[in-house]
């Protein structure tokens, strides 16, 4: 009786034990991740700028709700710390994973700051415009959105 | 006459048993209702991958009933079995065939799912080791392989079913209890401490690799302190 009640006693420690045993769930980035990340996000952030442009240029009808969801896309986008996401390396295409990303942006941090800031500062710009449902102030925003993008690939995307 | 009785499933086995679909049905629920019930579907899953390591000792040095040279289904037992001519207790050969493919299927299950990731806010623990796609095929397979976990679960309940009405049988209390009823045949014997404690120590082993506790921790490399945009 004793026996079996030790034999009993030890597979339930087991289970006990097998139990608590987790992995640590560490908010790891491989660098293949962060280039997989940062360019999902341009990419989804170039959907939405697309369904702007639609609807300033008439092939959509004006839909200020669609605006501001594209907007707030492009600004939480732009606005989330896409720098983590240039991870020392990433200028290299990793496995499947290919980037456009040119090596100076890791040799040229101020000019990295300076196009980054532009960026980050048009997103919450347009998000603003197209709150206030102006067309006109968006088409504004949307040009400005416009052309940081352009600065930052100007300066850091290849051809 | 008094009905004679014998020791059938030893206790160990009996454990095995019911913490193995206890495990196995908790992780199909969690895995299905996903959200924050992921963090217990991995739990499940170490608690679930330990036990065939434990069924394998247990298959080999366990009690009488408990080892698969004692019902290993051979094609003749199986033809044997089918004919009705089979006269033996514990595992019959399609059952035996159902506990092979339960433990082979619940290995792979496991295995898969540490490789595994769901592309919302699930990674197994061994997710950082390999590549995304080859992370994606192995999720792929563990989505697709718990197909085969229902068939034998469902096989399982009919079998139960089956005996209990057609062939008058209780196959439920033998592995609560651990007693048959009925003469003739062979008590269990075997499956020494030495066992148990081997069995253990390997199923805790098995458990700990694949927690992947034991893994360095990641190391992401470090963006410059301008890059905080």
């Amino acid at each position: 009786m004793l026996h079996r009640f030790k034999q009993g006693l030890a597979v339930s420690i087991l289970l006990a034990v097998s139990g608590s045993v987790l992995a640590q769930q560490l908010p790891q980035l491989k660098p293949e991740e962060a280039t997989r990340y940062r360019k999902a996000g341009y990419a989804f952030a170039n959907r939405n700028m697309l369904k702007i442009k639609a609807m300033l240029d008439g092939s959509l009808p004006y839909n200020k709700d669609q605006v501001l969801a594209a907007a707030t896309v492009i600004n939480s986008t732009v606005n989330s710390g896409m720098g983590a996401l240039y991870l020392p390396g990433t200028e290299k295409d990793i496995g499947s994973e290919k980037t456009r990303l040119k090596p100076e942006f890791f040799t040229q941090p101020d000019k990295v700051k300076e196009v980054a800031g532009a960026c980050r500062t048009a997103g919450s710009k347009l998000a603003t415009a197209a709150a206030s449902s102006n067309q006109a102030q968006v088409r504004v925003a949307f040009d400005d959105m416009g052309k940081a993008g352009k600065g930052c690939h100007d300066a850091f995307r290849k051809d | 006459m008094t009905a004679a009785r014998i020791r059938l499933w030893e206790l160990p086995i009996r454990i095995f048993h019911w913490s193995l679909a206890a495990a196995v049905l908790s992780a199909i629920a969690s895995g299905l209702t996903g959200g924050n019930w992921m963090i217990w579907h991995q739990r499940l899953g170490l608690v679930a991958v330990g036990r065939p390591a434990f069924r394998l000792v247990w298959g080999f040095a366990g009690p009488t009933h408990a080892r698969f040279s004692s019902f290993w289904p051979t094609p003749g037992k199986v033809a044997a079995y089918l004919r009705g001519a089979w006269r033996g207790i514990g595992h019959n050969p399609l059952a035996a065939l159902s506990v092979l493919a339960l433990l082979g299927t619940v290995a792979f299950q496991a295995s898969r799912g540490l490789l595994a990731n769901d592309d919302i806010a699930f990674n197994g623990p061994f997710y950082a080791l390999i590549d995304k796609a080859t992370n994606d095929a192995a999720t792929g397979w563990h989505r697709t392989a718990v197909n085969v976990l229902y068939l034998l679960v469902a096989r399982q309940v009919a079998a139960i079913a089956f005996h209990a009405r057609i062939k008058r049988q209780n196959l439920i209390r033998p592995m609560i209890t651990g007693w048959h009823e009925g003469q003739g045949a062979q008590p269990t014997c075997g499956g020494s401490r030495h066992t148990l404690a081997f069995s253990l120590a390997l199923a805790l082993l098995v458990v700990y690799a694949a927690s992947g506790t034991w893994l360095p921790a990641p190391v992401t490399p470090a963006t410059s302190p301008t890059m905080d945009w």
